[in-house]
């Protein structure tokens, strides 16, 4: 049955409320055996589909006809939105749990005053969440009860989503506590710290709360918050904020032109500076400020929530789409709140109105962010903006500007301009989809997760980011920087409080960016995740931090150039270039003549050229730059050569004189005609003396005793011929006809060009620059008179066959294909090596029997024509990860997998879904085949496609996790290593007779002589090489016809030297005696019944007979099986 | 691991329920395991043809694939004279197979398990061999018979598969020349076919069921369809849509009737999807 691949299944509505509650028993649940959910075609009755209609009905028939593309889209909404929404359940249990902390809050002790930096008071375990440095800073401080406790954020106004719920809890400290000079020189901050920490310490001793850890706010280590869990669940946490009473500090007092920390006292040395010349410290103003005001703006956001009913769930969908870019969590995210005030904005500046749906409010914020660069033009949600500093103000402190109600606070102030243009990018990119009815907009609007990894082209780690920026660099731009901006960067780490990675992103990123130029789309880096420590652990180190990733967005007709041309030599620009790269900048004079400055990289072959950008960055950063080479290595370069060949004997066969009918078209029909061949053929020149020789046709013939000579590929080509009265109408004529054709060709092309031929009835081999070609003629009418045949009335009737199925495959589905592909590979030049990737990959699981070659190149081609949400890839690397993610988590049994290869399909899905219990399990459709899925149509079987899903998945999961990972090796072969435990039987072979021994995963210990002479390219005419030898497909065929129906047989077509035999499920099921299904078994008789089951010992020996020779060893797994 | 069967009878033959006697066969003298092979008088309802007699043709099961046709002559030799051997991939009728064909042109054959059909000169050979003593395997594989499997095989039967441009040339013009001179003769049939239907005299035209039954000129399935599609056309063109005020209504309600279906099968769809919790973003 076809239900399996509905893997997170299995769940019926009744269960809903409970599963809620814990991540855990959920994935129990899920991994139980699936129920039958199978989708039934629609079968209305009469009397329902012609009742008379209501208004009400009437209306919503209408509405959902003229809002959405179909219905299906406001369903989808209704139900993901269900999905987030808190239950009424959870609600009471974060009621009653806010309840009790707040009752605790209340009863929190007084204590005696001490100087701020005197922690003796703090007895116990607990410690202060924050990052003594300076040690000594000036004040007093004692513990009180707080002035008041109150629910801000998300959960009162009611955008509270799942998964990761988070209640916001302030605690006002009293006014006596602080001083109002407390902003200077981090004293308020390390005042909340303590109050933090006076408040866990009083809290631990409570039953009522579970495990209590430190966090901070957006990863900004002076706003530390405290987490708390209820103590038997940890389906979501109360984060408690400790605040000053509303009003304390004066905002003006934040504005970011204004300095609140001393270089003297950060740096603890005397100078001279007098208090105007300080630097402004933008980012630490903000974080203070950001703490006056949260009461503030759940007010004004209650407010417009309350005129806007959909607000909700317009941040609700807003935050899924934000969650599954990774853009709503980290240091300078967008996140939920921020989501919040754009939509605030955009209702109170009437670009959406208050009617609007929740579709609608996602769309239009979209639209707004794609439109609109708060990099350049920042927005704000002043209402008197004469009292408030103006944009400009904001615009020189911080990158991105989104100014909030109260006119002082930058909510954006810790986002880079890089994360803000990579919302840009995945708002408009996202819209695009959006307005594209080929695409399921949902699906990949909101319901994909777009990973970085899967997302850039490279992506890169920084490992020593600490290294780089604080002492004196020997690059020559850091040191333009640190000579002109020394003070600068550590005006900046004051104002970043020594968060030395956050003060200098931006100077990372702009010299990445200036670097790569015209290469890049888009530069994007990971977020920081928001770091996390017990209260009873010191607060990590700023050294602590993960890694940070930084994304890069190639244009890929720029990417892979070698050559940096810079400014000319005279203008005052090529200093600044001469600057930027250094050593590697040299004056070249070029063939118009200019002479100018320039860079040039190395990249002999395109293997090399792809990472040009490496080059770049690493020179750049002096960073260890981590990048995923690819496996198949050269292979461009060979992949032309093969191309160049056929276009050339594709130019003589037209050319050839005296064929009686002419030729009408010649077509490839290869993988290796489209790139997309994993091991591309190369010339070769034979050593005759290796051979055996047949003397009447000059040929060579493998010798017994020697090991296999090399395997050359025929590249199949398609000759069809000119239509004509003279060709026969019966099936075995037109045969002999095609014979005659291919003596015939033969014969010309020897004569016209000495190349040596052999014809045979259903090919002519072409030996051609050590090449071998196979040109199969083809008459067009062929298939056709193949389905033809007289019935016993003497009707003519025309019935689809087989025979006629796979000859249309051959000589038209195929040329087809490869010309299609052969265009999508001029388009993006990568395609053809996520291809090879992809293929290598499935040849070594042992896929490659079951997705073929065709399979395979199709849903490569799917990811490049269809890469929503994601852009095209740009890199063998990412093109691989995503083919694993599309064949992992590709609903296949409920979803046609469309590859839309002239762009003009239209709905098939309505077909699919009637007929698909018929139809194979895996279903392609493309614009010449949209019913039937023809390339899938043999295989893969539901079994196998379940095995593919979940080697996938688990190999994208290794892949993944090694690559985001620095400190690991990079060997992407342990992916290309199959698990063979799960085999029954396995066949080993004798590398000696494996022709392909060569392109093992693993390197082979031994190589052997294959008849090769080394160092030179054949000439045209000499003996015909051995072409399409080889034993180990030979024998898999055997082996497959004889027991194809008791066991699957797999092999790595590239080197593999192991056959793995799997028993198929139902293989030893006794069976009643039958005439038509006695193969290879053994009569078992009982009484006057007669039972056959396998005859397991004589199979094992058929193994090796018909092996022998190529069969080193059979070695039965007896202890997986019992007959 | 021997397979228990319970063998019937204490002397040597062993004969199953069905009538099949078990032939044990090895591949070589040194062998460690044996296929069983299931023999029978060839026994069918309605005897067609001359090419396999029924007291005398023997019915093999479950011949492996490294014996070939020759290799069936020589193992059942040791019975008497075999006049033929067929080897089939599914038990069934003798087919007559059109024109003969060349080596080089018959499509390529299946190598697995198959089914036998040997016909021995003399019916005695028949019975020796449904008594064969089952402790006695037949041996494929000797040293004066050698048959090549794995490598060797493959090695030959790319020799093999050589031919010479001139004889498959010679190959394709004899066959071409049969067929033109089977045309003809058909055009002929034809021909006196139609003169027969032809008036005599007296202007009777005599009305025979022809050669086969069939007519002197298939005619198509397609043909019939299209006739039948031009009627259908014809028809529609005359009808009058949207005319009357029930044909107005009816188009309405089949609209909505429509629009309600389309919304029926996008919730059912939903609702497999919820069950499969396809709407949870993350």
């Amino acid at each position: 049955d076809l239900n399996f691949i509905e893997r997170p299944a299995g769940m019926a509505p009744s269960e809903e409320e409970e599963e809620e509650d814990s991540e855990a028993p959920v994935k129990a649940k899920r991994s139980k055996p699936d129920e039958e959910v199978v989708y039934q075609p629609v079968k209305l009755s009469r009397s329902d589909l012609y009742r008379p209609p209501t208004a009400e009905e009437l209306s919503q028939l209408k509405e959902t006809e003229s809002l959405f593309h179909c219905s299906l889209l406001k369903m989808q909404m209704e139900e993901l939105l269900r999905e987030v929404a808190l239950s009424e359940h959870r609600r009471q249990q974060i009621d009653s749990f806010t309840q009790t902390v707040t009752e605790l809050l209340q009863a929190v002790p007084d204590s005696p005053e001490v100087e701020v930096s005197d922690l003796s008071w703090l007895s116990g375990a607990v410690k202060i969440p924050f990052l003594l440095m300076p040690k000594v800073t000036k004040g007093k401080f004692h513990m009180a009860p707080p002035a008041s406790v109150d629910l801000i954020g998300s959960y009162p106004l009611g955008t509270c989503t799942k998964p990761r719920i988070v209640v916001d809890l302030a605690v006002t400290i009293p006014a006596d506590v602080l001083h109002p000079k407390d902003i200077l020189n981090q004293r308020y901050p390390r005042k909340r710290a303590l109050y933090l920490a006076g408040l866990a310490q009083y809290l631990a001793s409570s039953s009522d709360i579970g495990a209590m850890r430190y966090s901070c706010l957006h990863g900004n280590r002076l706003r530390p918050v405290l987490l708390l869990t209820p103590p038997d669940s940890s389906s979501f946490t109360v984060r408690v904020h400790a605040c000053p009473p509303p009003g304390f500090f004066k905002p003006s007092r934040f504005h970011p032109q204004r300095n609140n920390i001393r270089t003297e006292w950060y740096t603890g040395l005397q100078t001279s500076q007098s208090d105007s010349s300080e630097p402004p410290t933008p980012h630490y103003n903000s974080s203070v400020l950001g703490d006056l005001l949260p009461r503030a703006h759940l007010q004004f956001l209650s407010a417009v929530s309350s005129q806007c009913s959909a607000f909700a769930k317009g941040v609700a969908l807003l935050k899924v789409w934000l969650r599954q870019r990774e853009l709503d969590q980290g240091t300078g995210c967008f996140n939920g709140f921020l989501a919040s005030m754009l939509l605030a904005y955009l209702l109170t500046t009437h670009r959406i109105s208050n009617t609007m749906t929740a579709y609608q409010l996602l769309r239009n914020s979209l639209n707004f962010l794609a439109s609109a660069d708060l990099t350049v033009n920042g927005i704000s949600l002043a209402k008197d903006p004469d009292s408030t500093p103006p944009l400009a103000e904001f615009h020189s402190a911080f990158q991105v500007v989104f100014v909030d109600p109260s006119g002082h606070l930058n909510m954006c102030a810790d986002m880079t301009a890089c994360t803000y243009k990579q919302l840009q990018h995945e708002a408009s990119v996202s819209m695009q989809f959006w307005d594209n009815p080929s695409v399921d907009g949902f699906h990949s609007l909101l319901m994909t997760p777009k990973p970085m990894i899967r997302t850039s082209d490279h992506v890169f780690h920084s490992v020593s980011l600490f290294s780089f920026c604080l002492t004196s660099h020997p690059h020559p731009l850091v040191k333009l920087q640190s000579s002109c901006k020394k003070l600068n960067l550590l005006s900046e780490l004051m104002d970043h409080s020594g968060n030395y990675v956050h003060a200098a992103l931006p100077f990372i990123l702009s010299l990445l960016q200036q670097g790569l130029g015209q290469r890049v789309h888009l530069l994007t880096h990971s977020l920081s995740p928001d770091p996390e420590w017990s209260v009873e652990s010191e607060a990590p180190k700023h050294k602590a931090q993960p890694p940070l990733a930084f994304g890069l967005l190639l244009r890929q007709e720029l990417a892979a150039s070698v050559l940096e041309r810079g400014p000319p030599a005279d203008s005052p620009k090529a200093a600044e270039f001469r600057q930027l790269w250094g050593s590697r900048s040299e004056l070249r004079r070029f063939q118009d003549s200019a002479i100018t400055e320039a860079v040039l990289w190395d990249g002999e072959s395109m293997c090399q050229k792809r990472l040009v950008p490496k080059q770049i960055v690493t020179h750049l950063l002096r960073l260890y730059v981590l990048y995923l080479g690819t496996v198949p290595s050269t292979g461009e370069e060979v992949s032309l050569l093969v191309v160049q060949a056929y276009d050339d004997l594709s130019r003589k066969l037209w050319k050839l004189e005296g064929l009686p009918l002419s030729i009408t078209a010649v077509q490839g029909a290869h993988p290796a005609l489209r790139y997309t061949q994993v091991f591309p053929p190369q010339p070769l020149k034979m050593d005759y003396s290796f051979f055996d020789k047949e003397k009447t046709s000059r040929s060579l013939v493998p010798k017994e005793g020697k090991p296999c000579p090399t395997y050359i590929t025929p590249i199949t080509m398609i000759c069809h011929m000119e239509g004509s009265g003279k060709w026969p109408h019966d099936r075995l004529a037109i045969r002999h006809i095609r014979a005659a054709f291919h003596i015939n060709l033969g014969e010309l092309l020897k004569k016209q060009h000495n190349y040596t031929c052999r014809p045979c009835p259903t090919h002519l081999d072409v030996w051609k620059d050590g090449l071998a070609f196979r040109i199969q003629v083809a008459y067009h009418r062929e298939p056709q008179v193949l389905r033809e045949s007289v019935n016993a009335e003497g009707l003519l009737v025309v019935r689809d066959n087989e025979e006629a199925q796979a000859l249309e495959m051959a000589t038209i589905h195929k040329p087809l294909l490869t010309s299609t592909l052969h265009g999508l590979q001029q388009e993006h030049p990568c395609f053809g090596s996520v291809c090879r990737l992809v293929k290598r990959w499935l040849g070594a699981q042992l896929f490659s029997a079951d997705i073929t070659e065709d399979t395979a190149d199709l849903l490569v081609a799917s990811l490049f024509l269809q890469p929503a949400p994601f852009t095209s890839p740009g890199s063998p690397q990412v093109g691989f990860l995503r083919f694993l993610h599309l064949l992992s988590s590709f609903d296949w049994r409920n979803n046609p997998l469309i590859v839309n290869l002239n762009n003009q399909l239209t709905e098939i899905k309505n077909d699919f879904m009637a007929s698909r219990e018929s139809l194979p399990v895996m279903f392609i459709a493309t614009p010449k085949d949209k019913k039937l899925s023809m390339w899938t149509k043999r295989a893969p079987s539901v079994q196998m496609l379940q095995r593919a899903v979940m080697v996938a998945a688990e190999s994208l999961k290794i892949l993944e996790r090694q690559l985001m990972d620095g400190s690991q090796t990079q060997d992407v072969r342990v992916v290309m290593r199959p698990p063979l435990d799960a085999y029954d039987v396995l066949i080993h072979l004798n590398p000696k007779q494996v022709p392909l021994l060569g392109q093992a995963v693993d390197c082979p210990a031994v190589t052997f002589s294959r008849g090769v002479k080394t160092g030179s390219v054949a000439q045209s005419g000499g003996a015909l090489p051995v072409i399409d030898y080889n034993p180990v497909t030979l024998y898999l065929a055997e082996l497959r016809e004889a027991f194809g129906d008791l066991a699957l047989f797999s092999c790595d077509p590239y080197g593999g030297t192991v056959i793995a035999v799997l028993w198929k499920p139902k293989a030893f099921v006794s069976m009643p005696f039958k005439t038509s299904q006695v193969s290879a078994r053994s009569v078992e008789v009982t009484g006057e019944e007669v039972n056959t089951v396998p005859n397991v010992e004589a199979i094992l020996e058929d193994f090796q007979v018909m092996g022998k020779g190529l069969v080193k060893s059979v070695e039965a797994r007896t202890e997986k099986w019992m007959v | 691991m021997a397979p228990s069967k319970k063998r019937h009878a204490s002397d040597q033959t062993c004969v199953i329920p069905g009538g099949f006697t078990v032939l044990p066969l090895q591949f070589s003298a040194d062998s460690a395991a044996q296929h069983d092979l299931y023999v029978k008088e060839h026994k069918v309802r309605a005897a067609t043809g001359s090419h396999r007699p029924l007291d005398r043709t023997l019915f093999v099961l479950n011949v492996p694939p490294y014996c070939s046709q020759a290799t069936v002559r020589e193992l059942f030799s040791r019975f008497g004279g075999v006049q033929s051997v067929e080897l089939r991939d599914h038990p069934g009728s003798f087919q007559e197979s059109g024109p003969e064909l060349t080596e080089f042109f018959k499509p390529a054959e299946k190598k697995g398990f198959k089914v036998g059909y040997v016909v021995f000169q003399s019916a005695s050979s028949l019975a020796a061999a449904k008594s064969h003593p089952h402790d006695v395997p037949l041996v494929v594989c000797t040293e004066g018979r050698p048959v090549r499997t794995g490598v060797q095989k493959w090695i030959q039967q790319y020799a093999e598969s050589f031919i010479q441009p001139e004889e498959l040339q010679r190959m394709v013009d004899s066959f071409l020349e049969d067929y033109d001179k089977r045309k003809v003769e058909a055009e002929e049939r034809q021909k006196k076919e139609a003169e027969q239907q032809e008036e005599d005299d007296e202007g009777w035209v005599k009305v025979t069921r022809g050669h086969n039954g069939a007519k002197a000129r298939p005619h198509s399935e397609a043909a019939n369809r299209r006739t039948l599609q031009k009627e259908i056309r014809k028809k529609k063109r005359k009808e009058l849509i949207n005319f009357y005020t029930w044909q107005h209504k009816n188009t309405q309600k089949e609209h909505i009737a429509e629009l309600r279906k389309k919304f029926e099968e996008d919730k059912q769809r939903i609702a497999l999807l919820r069950a499969q919790r396809k709407f949870r973003p993350y």
